[in-house]
């Protein structure tokens, strides 16, 4: 039996032809194949126009299967996506555009949501996006995330090698995140450290933006391939740019105008937050672009720093509340005095290298002087 | 392959490198200012000249034997050791082509003693005997006759007698109980008499209780030209034993920086000085009995044609006798005393000093020095010149006939003398 | 490696090791001057050697950088000086009243201070680079320059110039991505923080040895240093 494409599943759930066109356009518009400042368009897009490339993949596609696994998380991203800004959107993608395992958000549990995962995993094998929140950790072979017996390593490679793209989403799938904090007990890696024969894309973050993910899932359901990245593996048309790049406290910062305290005359301007340890500059994220909740705000508009939550190693990037210039590791008072007596001992050490030198001169000129002085008037040995 | 010239020389230099050599040394940024300050590199454009190139064997001596940093530079090859022929090299640039004028560290942003650090290369060159001819000839002459210019005992005598008729001058010698010593240099008493004459005038006039004495009779000390050391002790050692004899209470030291500057500021350091003896440079000392009203002048006695003032490095720059001069010049020639410049602190040197004018090869960079003087001299259209040092003076005087340049050189003393009333 | 990973060692280990070795080594050598032995001066004073010091720094920090021709001997070098002067001048205002600079120095000492405009900074980082070009045609044509500047004078400029222009560059965010440029701007800084105990950068630190011996010379003989 041939598999209902999504457009026909959508008609039979009532939606009319001329909603169709329109969510065709929503779509696309997420997926950033139209031009949403400041969300970069990976290029041109071949044919007749965004909307009429998803209406077309939409009505001669079939749902798309994603296996959702979780490992060392606090499964935020998942909360994030479930509470997302446009919940009818993620609802859409993950209820009527997908068909998913999910193991957090199914109402199965125990042995019966194992089954139903064999299941999918055989079903749809060579076809399922998998999506992987949390980091999976090495340390003595995984055991420290297990589930139903199997350690996290395991159930990784085996959803893995059906997997026809793999999602990691969150800052711990991607590059380990909080768990990988030092000094990382668990071992905890990125997906990308262990899957190198697969196509894998990080939506990194904590939590990932859940527009990024959907749009991800969807440019993949649309397109056929994930997006074009960054070296971080980061698809470009959401993370091409820094928070900082179109942050709404720029003017601020190109003129020199610092919040110096969260509760200053400066905060309360708007000022850029960038002495309060702001990150926005090194942080690839389309924060500032995307926003939050339905575009209400992100955090630098609410007043508080970008962390860099999507970048490697956020957590150990020196305080989230010290300047990004600031250096990382820190002279303390102790180390500093160890130093300089360091550097006192050595110079002490050659200075009396150089005593013995110069007393050693001093005694050649002094026989020297003896000799000049048997020979001359001996005049001058009156005086001492 | 080392020599024991330079294993002499670098003795001397590990020797005097203590923290304030050091501490200088570091402290050059190599920014090349003080080229610009020395009158030798201005006249000559050498850039060998630049004075702090004239510190380059004790830096070198410095970096090689005490810091890890040049021991690096030499094992790779940056750079290479002293040897014989540096010294001769760098004898020719620190004994004829820099008077230790000093003029360079007031230009030198660091403010490093340029002057006093090139005097201990010399020791250095001193201690290895690579010091010129003409130099070295008269510190032998100093040392054996007593005299640079080879003056002997009885000359001298027979000079104070000549000055003394001549004159119509007393001028007493080796008189127990004075409560000045007077010394002066062998250049004033050969070729300056009237300035010997002109300055027993005023100490008469003043009622002075002045002496010379017969054997502390030189004042320059040509150990100090070359910087060797014990040179340097033996000749102060010997007008400070006269005084020790005499019992006096003050040291008169003549128209001769380079005898004040060692006098006043180098002999505490250098040896055991007598208790209680002040070393007074004449000018000062002439300054004094007239603010003191023991001297009387005639008010603008020499006003007429316009009169300047040459400021001598080691009394002026390095003595601080600025003032004195002229005030009284001031007195002298109120209207017609005008001002070089650069004048004061920042004069530049006549060329001449730091034993320069005493080496015959270096003349041409000594008269080449003096064309700027003579610059200056013909800015302010000096009918005369007066100064306070007669090495300064012996160096206008030649270089002025050298050039033709119609310029009247005093001696401060002798107008002070031909204004007494 | 990737750039965020080189930012991440810059901005961490490296600097870290190179500001061990900056303490350590700036340490050694001050001691090392240090105990090479001082003379009493035994000579009696004419003046104050008090006053002259200090009449010497307010004159070497005030006046002698930014008005050249109060000597007359500086129309020979006026561009030597003047250039010598705003590049200090320059790297000062930078370093203390630069954002980011600032937030280096808070995280240090634990305490801040406001920054200047950016573009006042601008202004400054501009003045500093472009004096540093001059005063690198100078060394390169001046003949007793020529004479004076051996590799190690070269490193000197080298590794101040490159923490310069890579801070330029970020701050403008010109060219480069943010962490590349970073990344660029820590090691060069790094660079000249290992640099600085083995080269003459660290006159910064003897001027204030040289420039007291001259006040005090200058005072106790009465004369204006
Ligand atoms: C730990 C040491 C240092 C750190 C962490 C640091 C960091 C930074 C950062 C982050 C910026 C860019 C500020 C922005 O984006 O607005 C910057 C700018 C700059 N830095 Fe540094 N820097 C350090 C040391 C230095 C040093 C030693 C120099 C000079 C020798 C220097 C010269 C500059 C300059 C010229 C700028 C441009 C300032 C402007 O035009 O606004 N930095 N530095
Ligand atoms: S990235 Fe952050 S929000 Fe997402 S699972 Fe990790 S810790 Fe939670
Ligand atoms: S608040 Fe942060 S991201 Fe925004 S301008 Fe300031 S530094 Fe950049
Ligand atoms: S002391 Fe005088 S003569 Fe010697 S280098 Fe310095 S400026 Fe030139
Ligand atoms: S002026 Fe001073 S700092 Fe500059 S090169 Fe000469 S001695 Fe060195």
């Amino acid at each position: 039996m041939k598999e209902k494409t999504i457009y026909e599943h959508l008609r039979e759930k009532g939606l009319s032809r001329r909603d169709f066109m329109k969510l065709c356009g929503t779509i696309a518009g997420m997926m950033g194949l139209e031009f949403v400042p400041p969300v970069k368009a990976p290029g041109k897009i071949p044919g007749p126009g965004p909307e009429a490339v998803v209406a077309q993949a939409l009505t001669t596609r079939p749902k798309l299967p994603i296996i959702w696994l979780e490992f060392q998380d606090c499964a935020g991203c998942s909360e994030a996506i479930s509470r997302s800004s446009s919940p009818l959107l993620s609802n859409l993608v993950l209820n009527d555009l997908a068909i998913e395992y999910h193991e957090t958000l199914m109402a199965a549990a125990g042995f019966q949501a194992e089954k139903a995962k064999e299941e999918c995993l055989k079903k749809y094998f060579g076809k399922y996006v998998l999506v992987v929140e949390g980091s999976p950790t090495l340390a003595d072979d995984g055991i420290y995330c297990t589930v139903a017996g199997k350690s996290n390593l395991e159930l990784l490679k085996e959803a893995a090698a059906g997997a026809a793209a793999i999602i990691a989403t969150g800052n711990c799938a991607c590059f380990g995140g909080i768990p990988a904090a030092r000094p990382n007990p668990t071992g905890a890696v990125g997906v990308t450290d262990l899957i190198k024969d697969k196509p894998v894309v990080n939506i990194p973050g904590c939590p990932a933006i859940p527009e990024v993910t959907t749009g991800t899932i969807l440019h993949f359901l649309i397109l056929g391939e994930l997006p074009k990245t960054d070296h971080l593996k980061r698809p470009l048309p959401f993370y091409g740019n820094t928070v900082h790049d179109h942050c709404l406290r720029r003017p601020f910062y190109e003129a020199g105008k610092f919040a110096e305290s969260f509760d200053d005359e400066g905060a309360k301007k708007g000022y850029c937050l960038y002495k309060l340890g702001c990150k926005g500059p090194t942080t690839y994220n389309a924060c500032a672009g995307l926003k939050w909740e339905r575009g209400l705000s992100y955090p630098v508009q609410s007043g508080h720093p970008c962390l860099g939550c999507s970048e490697p190693h956020f957590w150990d990037g020196g305080g989230f509340y010290q300047g990004q210039s600031a250096p990382i590791l820190r002279l303390d008072k102790n180390s500093t005095a160890t130093l300089v007596g360091a550097g006192l001992a050595a110079g002490a050490a050659l200075a009396g290298l150089n005593a013995v030198k110069k007393s050693r001169a001093r005694k050649a000129i002094k026989t020297a002087a003896s000799e000049k002085v048997s020979s001359g008037t001996g005049e001058e040995k009156k005086e001492g | 392959m080392k020599s024991q010239k330079t294993r002499s020389a670098i003795n001397t230099y590990l020797k005097e490198t203590g923290g304030w050599v050091a501490s200088q040394l570091e402290a050059c940024t190599r920014c090349g200012i003080c080229a610009e300050a020395c009158h030798f590199y201005q006249a000559l454009s050498n850039p060998e000249y630049a004075p702090i190139w004239k510190l380059e064997p004790l830096r070198r001596v410095y970096e090689q034997r005490f810091t890890v940093a040049g021991k690096l530079k030499l094992a790779l090859g940056l750079e290479k050791k002293l040897t014989d022929s540096d010294l001769e090299h760098w004898s020719k640039i620190v004994y004829e082509a820099c008077t230790v004028c000093n003029k360079c560290a007031h230009v030198c942003p660091m403010g490093i003693q340029l002057g006093p650090l090139i005097h201990e290369v010399r020791a250095g060159m001193a201690a290895a005997g690579v010091v010129p001819a003409d130099l070295a000839e008269a510190t032998e002459k100093q040392k054996t006759i007593g005299s640079p210019l080879g003056l002997s005992d009885e000359m001298w005598r027979e000079r104070i007698d000549w000055i003394t008729d001549e004159w119509e001058v007393e001028i007493p010698v080796d008189k127990a109980g004075a409560e000045s010593l007077l010394v002066f240099t062998s250049i004033e008493i050969m070729k300056f008499p009237d300035n010997l004459a002109a300055v027993a005038r005023i100490l008469n006039r003043a009622g002075e209780n002045w002496t010379v004495s017969s054997t502390g009779r030189e004042v320059v000390n040509f150990g100090y030209f070359e910087a060797d050391e014990e040179l340097t002790r033996l000749f102060l050692y010997r007008v400070f034993k006269a005084a020790e004899e005499l019992g006096v209470r003050k040291i008169i030291i003549s128209e001769c920086g380079h005898a004040y500057e060692a006098f006043r500021w180098e002999a505490p350091n250098m040896m055991k000085v007598p208790k209680g003896v002040e070393i007074v440079h004449i000018s000062e000392y002439i300054h004094h009995l007239w603010k003191t009203g023991r001297i009387k002048l005639k008010e603008g006695a020499f006003d007429g044609e316009t009169i300047t003032f040459h400021d001598s490095c080691k009394i002026q720059r390095r003595g601080g006798i600025i003032k004195q001069p002229r005030e009284l010049l001031g007195v002298l020639a109120p209207k017609s005393f005008r001002e070089m410049t650069p004048n004061r602190e920042q004069s530049m040197c006549c060329g001449g000093g730091g034993g320069v004018i005493s080496i015959k090869e270096a003349d041409s960079n000594r008269y080449a020095v003096f064309e700027m003087k003579l610059e200056q001299l013909r800015e302010v259209q000096a009918g005369a010149v007066c100064m306070v040092c007669s090495n300064c003076r012996l160096q206008f005087v030649d270089s002025l006939a050298h050039f033709n340049f119609p310029v009247k050189v005093h001696g401060l003393a002798e107008l002070v003398s031909r204004a007494l009333v | 490696m990737n750039w965020t990973e080189i930012m991440n060692f810059s901005r961490g280990l490296l600097l870290h090791v190179s500001m061990i070795i900056f303490v350590a080594g700036m340490s050694y050598r001050l001691v090392r001057v240090l105990l090479l032995g001082w003379q009493r001066d035994r000579a009696t004073n004419k003046g104050s050697k008090l006053k002259g010091v200090i009449v010497n720094y307010l004159k070497g920090l005030l006046v002698l950088p930014f008005i050249p021709w109060v000597r007359r001997t500086f129309r020979h070098n006026e561009l030597t000086f003047i250039a010598g002067g705003l590049f200090h001048l320059s790297l000062f205002v930078v370093l203390a009243f630069g954002t980011a600079h600032i937030m280096v120095w808070k995280s240090l000492w634990g305490f801040g201070w406001k920054s200047l405009p950016t573009p006042v900074l601008a202004f400054f980082s501009s003045v500093g680079i472009i004096s540093m070009i001059v005063l690198l045609i100078n060394r390169l044509t001046h003949p007793v320059l020529k004479l004076l500047t051996r590799l190690p004078v070269w490193i000197n400029w080298l590794v101040v110039f490159l923490p310069m222009i890579t801070g330029f560059i970020m701050a403008r965010h010109l060219w480069f991505r943010y962490e590349v440029i970073f990344s660029l701007h820590l090691i060069s800084v790094s660079l000249l923080l290992i640099w600085i105990p083995l080269g003459r950068i660290s006159h910064f630190l003897f001027y204030f040895f040289s420039k007291t011996i001259h006040g005090a010379q200058a005072g106790k003989r009465a004369v204006t240093p």
